[in-house]
C-alpha cells in the first residue's frame, strides 16, 4: 500500500513539471497518427485502385504493358515498406536525403519527415486492406456499374469504392490505434511525441516506473476513445435501419394472392394433409 | 443496304468458349425496333452468355456486333458509351447497396449522360412510379423484397433511356409470388414498344408477350419465329422435346 502512494506521490511531482510536455506530446501523437493515417489511406485507396484496373488479351499493348508495370511498382513498394521497421524507414528517409543530395535538400521540418514516414508505411498495409476491400465486394456491384455505362473511374468512385471503404473501415481503425502507438518510434529522429515527452521526464527525474505509468496509462486512453469513436463512425456509415414509405405500394401482391396471366403454382391448390391428423 | 440501317443489332458469326468450352457457336441474330424477343432453352445452353456478349461483359472470341451497322468489337469503341444505349437487368438484381432506390436510378443519369440533378430525378421518379416503386425511394436495397428490387433495377436501366433492354433470367431469383409483379412491369414495357432481348425460362411470358421466340440449344440457335408457331408447331425435335419437359411442368 505504501508504495501505491508513494506511485501517486510521485506521478504528481512529474505530473507538475512536466505536466505540460506531456499533454503537447500527447497532442503532437495524435495529429501524426491522424494525418499519417489518413495519407495512408489515400496512398492505399490509390494503389487499389490502380491495382484493379482490369486488362486482358483485347486491352492495346502499350497499355497493357503499362499497367503490368504499375502492379510490379505497386508490389515493390508493399513489400519494402511492409517488411522493415518503421523505425528504421524514419531513420533511413531522414538522414538518407541529406546524405545523397550533400545536404542541399533536407526535410524542413522533423513534422514533414514523421508525417511522410507514417502515410508511407500506413499506404503498404492500406495498399493490401482496399485491395481486399475491393475483392470483397460482390462482382455484381460492379457489372451492375458497367450495364448503365459506367466507366471503371465512375464504377470505382460511385460504386465499388464507398463498399470498400465501409468493409475495411475496420482495418482502417485498427491502423489508426497501430499508429497512436507506433509514432513513440519517432523520437529517434527526434520527432516530440507522447513518449519523447517520457524519455525527456525521466532524463532530469529519473522517476522511470511513476512516468511509464503515466504513459501506459495515456496510451490506453488515447486507443481506447480511439475505438470508441471508430465503431460510432461505422455505425454512422451503415445509416439508419428504417425508412419512410411515401405512400402504398400497388403493385406488391401479398404472399399467396399469386396473379400471373394463365398461370398457377404448386401452391394454389389445397395444402397437403399433415401426417397423424 | 438499307436494310442494313435499320436493324439496331445485328450479330454474326459470333462464337465465345471460356477455355475449351465452347459456349456459343457461330450466332447470327438480329434485332429490330419495337421487338421483343424471348431466349429459352435449357440451362447452359448458352442464352445469358449471348447476353452478356451483346453487352461486352464477356468479350466474345470471334464474329461482330453491329450496333447501328458500327461494329463495338472494333478498335477504339468505348464499351462503356455503347452500354449507356443497351440497358441490363440482371437475375441477381444487382442494385447498388450503398445508395437508396431514388439514388440508384439518378447515378448513371447523372455521372454517365450528365444530366442535372433535377433532371436526373424528375426522370427516375417517372420510371419509379411506372413500376410502382415510387414510395420507397427512400429505401436502401437490402430493406426491400426481391420482386421490389428487380422492379427498380428495371427503372434503373429505363431512366438511361437505353434503345435495347436486355433481361437476363429476371424472374429466376425470385419467389412465386413476386414472378407477377416483375412480369406485369415487363409486359407494360413491352406494350409500351420498348425493345426488349429477354433469356427466360418463363414460358406464358414468351409466348404471350414476345413478337419472337428464339430457341437456343448448345450454343446455337436451333430454331426462331413468332410464339404461335413455335409453341404449337415447333419444327426441330430438339424443340419439340424441350417445349414438351417444360410446358407440362409449366402452364
Amino acid at each position: 500500500m505504501n508504495k501505491f502512494t508513494q506511485l501517486g506521490a510521485d506521478i504528481v511531482k512529474l505530473w507538475g513539471k512536466y505536466g505540460n510536455s506531456y499533454l503537447s506530446g500527447v497532442g503532437n501523437t495524435l495529429v501524426l497518427a491522424l494525418v499519417g493515417t489518413l495519407l495512408g489511406c489515400l496512398i492505399g485507396f490509390v494503389c487499389g485502385v490502380l491495382n484493379t484496373i482490369p486488362f486482358g488479351p483485347s486491352t492495346h499493348p502499350v497499355k497493357r504493358i503499362f499497367l503490368r508495370l504499375i502492379r510490379v511498382i505497386i508490389r515493390v513498394y508493399v513489400e519494402v515498406f511492409r517488411g522493415t521497421p518503421m523505425v528504421l524507414q524514419a531513420v533511413f528517409f531522414y538522414y538518407g536525403l541529406p546524405y545523397f543530395t550533400n545536404n542541399t535538400l533536407k526535410f524542413a521540418s522533423i513534422w514533414a519527415a514523421a508525417i511522410v514516414v507514417v502515410s508511407i508505411n500506413t499506404g503498404a498495409y492500406m495498399a493490401e486492406s482496399v485491395r481486399g476491400g475491393i475483392i470483397s465486394v460482390d462482382p455484381g456491384q460492379g457489372e451492375g456499374a458497367k450495364a448503365i455505362g459506367m466507366n471503371h473511374f465512375q464504377t470505382m468512385t460511385s460504386v465499388i469504392l464507398p463498399q470498400a471503404l465501409r468493409n475495411i473501415m475496420p482495418q482502417i481503425g485498427n491502423n489508426f490505434i497501430i499508429n497512436v502507438k507506433d509514432t513513440s518510434v519517432m523520437f529517434i529522429i527526434g520527432f516530440p511525441d507522447f513518449f519523447a515527452a517520457h524519455r525527456a521526464a525521466v532524463g532530469a527525474s529519473l522517476l522511470y516506473f511513476p512516468s511509464a505509468t503515466v504513459e501506459m496509462a495515456g496510451y490506453l486512453t488515447m486507443t481506447l476513445i480511439a475505438s470508441f469513436l471508430l465503431r460510432w463512425l461505422e455505425r454512422r456509415l451503415d445509416g439508419s435501419s428504417s425508412y419512410e414509405l411515401v405512400q402504398e405500394d400497388a403493385l406488391t401482391l401479398t404472399a399467396g394472392t399469386y396473379n400471373h396471366p394463365g398461370r398457377s403454382t404448386p401452391f394454389d391448390g389445397e395444402m397437403p394433409r399433415r401426417k397423424g391428423r | 443496304m438499307s436494310g442494313v440501317e435499320k436493324h439496331i443489332l445485328q450479330i454474326n458469326h459470333l462464337s465465345k468458349a471460356f477455355g475449351s468450352n465452347v459456349v456459343l457457336k457461330d450466332i447470327d441474330f438480329i434485332v429490330d425496333k419495337g421487338d421483343v424477343i424471348s431466349i429459352i432453352g435449357a440451362s447452359g445452353s448458352g442464352k445469358s452468355t449471348l447476353l452478356r456478349c451483346i453487352n461486352l461483359l464477356e468479350t466474345p472470341n470471334s464474329g461482330e456486333i453491329l450496333f447501328h451497322g458500327v461494329n463495338m468489337l472494333g478498335r477504339g469503341v468505348s464499351a462503356s458509351r455503347y452500354r449507356a444505349r443497351v440497358g441490363m437487368v440482371f437475375q441477381s438484381f444487382n442494385l447498388f447497396s450503398n445508395m437508396t432506390v431514388l439514388q440508384n436510378c439518378m447515378v448513371g443519369q447523372i455521372r454517365v449522360l450528365g444530366r442535372s440533378r433535377p433532371d436526373a430525378k424528375a426522370h427516375a421518379m417517372e420510371y419509379l412510379e411506372k413500376v410502382g416503386m415510387a414510395p420507397y425511394v427512400n429505401a436502401k436495397p437490402r430493406q426491400i423484397s426481391g420482386g421490389q428490387k428487380q422492379r427498380v433495377a428495371i427503372a434503373r436501366a429505363m431512366a438511361m433511356d437505353p434503345e435495347v433492354l436486355l433481361f437476363d433470367e429476371p424472374t429466376s431469383a425470385l419467389d412465386p409470388e413476386m414472378v407477377g409483379e416483375v412480369l406485369a412491369v415487363m409486359k407494360n414495357l413491352a406494350e409500351s414498344g420498348m425493345t426488349m432481348l429477354v433469356v427466360t425460362h418463363e414460358m406464358s411470358f414468351a409466348r404471350d408477350v414476345s413478337t419472337r421466340v428464339v430457341y437456343m440449344c448448345d450454343g446455337v440457335i436451333l430454331e426462331q419465329g413468332p410464339p404461335a408457331e413455335l409453341f404449337t408447331n415447333p419444327r426441330q425435335p430438339r424443340t419439340q422435346e424441350f417445349l414438351r419437359r417444360v410446358l407440362e411442368r409449366q402452364l
